[in-house]
């Protein structure tokens, strides 16, 4: 076989060459790989909000809580169904919630955008494992005090510990900021369930039910009596289900990512075919004297194709680090999208894990093999006689 | 016609070649019948053009007659698919370029080893094989000099080095001190001989160099697509 370092000092020599197609395979992998870390990141965290024995009761029709109703006296009978998982004191782990949107500007002057609160009980918390005030305090009931997302207090004005945000004309103080191991509760702020009705007129009702079931089995029971009773006309689902179907937030960003990555990463392939064209050209005179030394088409094939292949990966390496800084740099890591379903800001932090890395790197084989096969078979096609004229 | 094989290293056995240019049918060769037996050293003279360049390359399986047999080594090259001709290469000859063809990005230990990754050697018997060859050539101390670091003379030293690696029955020189100045294609020259006279390897080697030529054992002349009568004496008395 011909020896790899001879494929490696030719990139070496020819550097200007090699940097220009490292840096576009590099934009290419890069780009590819925030966008899949985008789509990662969005769907882990509507992925760790879902408890699996969890159920979300709403209004018929909606498909989330911004956009559903359900009366005092039915959330009540909810609450009477069996089959509901229960506290240390034999409480349900049920919690009728209200939920309200707020138009908030962002910092910096980036414009405004719809933040959710959400008005809790004190069995809200234990609904949420995760979740637990990082600074400050929890919020008093009865008082016109918030507890918000770590997260999305960097983003929004008035969000801030000890700032206050306005609902309704009637302003809100933050006294505590909180954290919910990354889910699509950090996209929110929450306060006193009757603080919040009296606020924003929603009194006599709220947006949901949130329910907790005891097993497997009570969770398929209470889906299935909630949907039977057509009286009360609401709809129940898994909280996986609910989030499943949140899943639709950020798709234009998404495809957005997608599309992008994939026009990048066809330059690439034609920057990786053109650099390995221009080097087999230049050496055809040392192509045919390996061959004229004994190596085969086979060898000659395979060291072509390693130098395409070690460009590509060069590339891949420089750009998904530089991704990772990029993303680093900007908002540590957390970015905000549009929920397209509830319209509402939902905060996420992108996702590098192995797998996304994995994607990278097979992009680069991809670029490598393909950028680099033709301009290898050119190589291998060429005439030993042909080749040793070249001057 | 009967010949006998036994000592004869190349024969080209009523060989033709020609190439397709535009449509058109250049013959290079007509015909030509050529034996060199065991041990030889032949000078090919003849005008630029006249197909020394192409015989070499018949020689060596790197291109194919149009018609006619090669046979190297008691070895027809007709039967010999790419791979064979590949390995045959590898096992049998040695080539010499006038543009030395060394690989620039390698250096003189890595280029004359070049040709001994294809030999069933380990590290330890392919460093002996490069330092032997090295010390034929009198560059033992250059073998981790780049090609730019090395003069002409010194490259051309290098790449018969990397030729008589693996002990080729067969050198063929193409041009081999037409890039050179005086002094160093008398060393080239002076290794030649010692190659063939020491270590009994046949050469063929063209040459426009009379000077050159006169080292031979034998002069040929290739004109017109034939070989033609030639006196090596003559040569020697015009000088
Ligand atoms: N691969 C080729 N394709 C077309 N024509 C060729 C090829 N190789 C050689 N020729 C032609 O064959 C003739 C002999 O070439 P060559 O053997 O290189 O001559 P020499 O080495 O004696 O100068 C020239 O006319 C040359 O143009
Ligand atoms: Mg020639």
């Amino acid at each position: 076989m011909i020896p790899i370092k001879y494929n490696l000092r030719s990139l070496w020599a020819r550097k200007v060459g090699s940097l220009m197609t490292i840096a576009s395979t590099g934009i290419a992998v890069g780009a590819s790989v925030f966008a899949l870390g985008l789509s990662a990141g969005l769907d882990q965290t509507l992925e760790v909000s879902a408890g699996p024995l969890d159920i979300i009761v709403l209004r018929q029709g909606s498909s989330s809580e911004t956009a559903s109703g359900v009366s005092e006296a039915v959330a009540r009978e909810i609450l009477a169904l069996p089959g509901i998982a229960t506290d240390q004191q034999g409480r349900p782990l049920a919690a009728p919630e209200l939920v309200v949107v707020t138009y908030l500007p962002r910092r910096g002057n980036a414009g405004s955008a719809n933040v959710t609160i959400r008005g809790a009980l004190p069995v809200s918390r234990d609904l949420r494992e995760g979740m637990k005030v990082v600074e400050g305090r929890d919020f008093q009931p009865g008082l016109r005090e918030a507890i918000v997302s770590r997260k999305l207090a960097g983003r929004f004005e008035g969000l801030g510990m000890n700032e206050e945000f306005v609902v309704q004309d009637k302003s809100f103080k933050v006294v505590g900021l909180f954290e919910a191991g990354g889910g699509a509760t950090e996209s929110e702020i929450w306060t006193d369930q009757k603080v919040l009705a009296q606020v924003a007129n929603r009194t006599g009702g709220t947006s949901s039910v949130q329910i907790r079931a005891a097993s497997k089995a009570a969770q398929e029971t209470l889906l299935n009596h909630i949907k039977a009773d057509e009286q009360i006309a609401l709809k129940a689902i898994t909280e996986v289900q609910y989030f499943a179907d949140q899943a639709q937030a950020g798709l234009v960003l998404r495809l957005l990512g997608q599309i992008i990555a994939f026009f990048l990463t066809i330059g690439a392939m034609f920057a990786v075919a053109n650099t390995m064209y221009g080097a087999i050209a230049t050496r055809a005179r040392e192509i045919g004297t390996l061959r004229s030394l004994g190596f085969g088409r086979g060898s000659i094939l395979t060291a072509f194709l390693l130098e395409s292949l070690v460009l590509c990966l060069v590339g891949a390496i420089v750009g998904c680090l530089a991704s990772i800084a990029l993303t680093k740099l900007f908002g540590g890591q957390s970015a905000g999208t549009m929920n397209g379903v509830t319209f509402t800001e939902i905060v996420f932090a992108f996702s590098f894990g192995p797998n996304v890395l994995m994607k990278g790197a097979l992009l680069a084989v991809f670029l490598g093999v393909v950028g680099g096969f033709l301009p290898a078979l050119r190589a291998v096609r060429m005439k030993v006689v042909d080749a040793l004229r070249e001057v | 016609m009967p010949y006998d094989a036994s000592d004869s290293v190349v024969q080209l056995l009523d060989v033709s070649k020609e190439f397709m240019r535009d449509k058109i049918r250049i013959p290079v060769l007509t015909n030509t019948t050529l034996h060199i037996p065991k041990g030889d050293f032949a000078a090919i003279m003849g005008p630029s053009g006249s197909g020394k360049s192409t015989l070499l390359n018949l020689a060596a399986g790197l291109d194919r007659p149009t018609t006619g047999r090669v046979i190297v080594n008691g070895q027809d090259l007709g039967v010999l698919s790419e791979a064979g001709l590949s390995r045959f290469r590898s096992e049998n000859l040695g080539f010499i370029f006038q543009m030395y063809n060394l690989m620039p990005v390698l250096t003189a230990f890595e280029n004359v080893e070049l040709p001994l990754l294809l030999a069933p050697l380990n590290r330890a018997q392919r460093r002996q094989h490069v330092e032997a060859a090295l010390r034929i050539v009198s560059l033992a101390d250059r073998q981790d000099h780049y090609p730019r670091q090395l003069s002409g003379g010194q490259e051309q030293r290098v790449a018969i080095a990397r030729a008589i690696a693996n002990d080729p029955v067969l050198l063929l020189a193409d041009e081999p001190t037409g890039n050179l100045d005086a002094t160093s294609a008398q060393e080239v020259l002076d290794l030649l001989e010692l190659l063939n006279t020491q270590f009994g390897t046949t050469i063929i080697m063209v040459t426009h160099d009379p000077k050159a030529a006169r080292r031979a054992k034998r002069l040929l002349h290739l004109e017109k697509g034939t070989f033609v009568q030639a006196d090596i004496e003559a040569l020697e008395t015009s000088r």
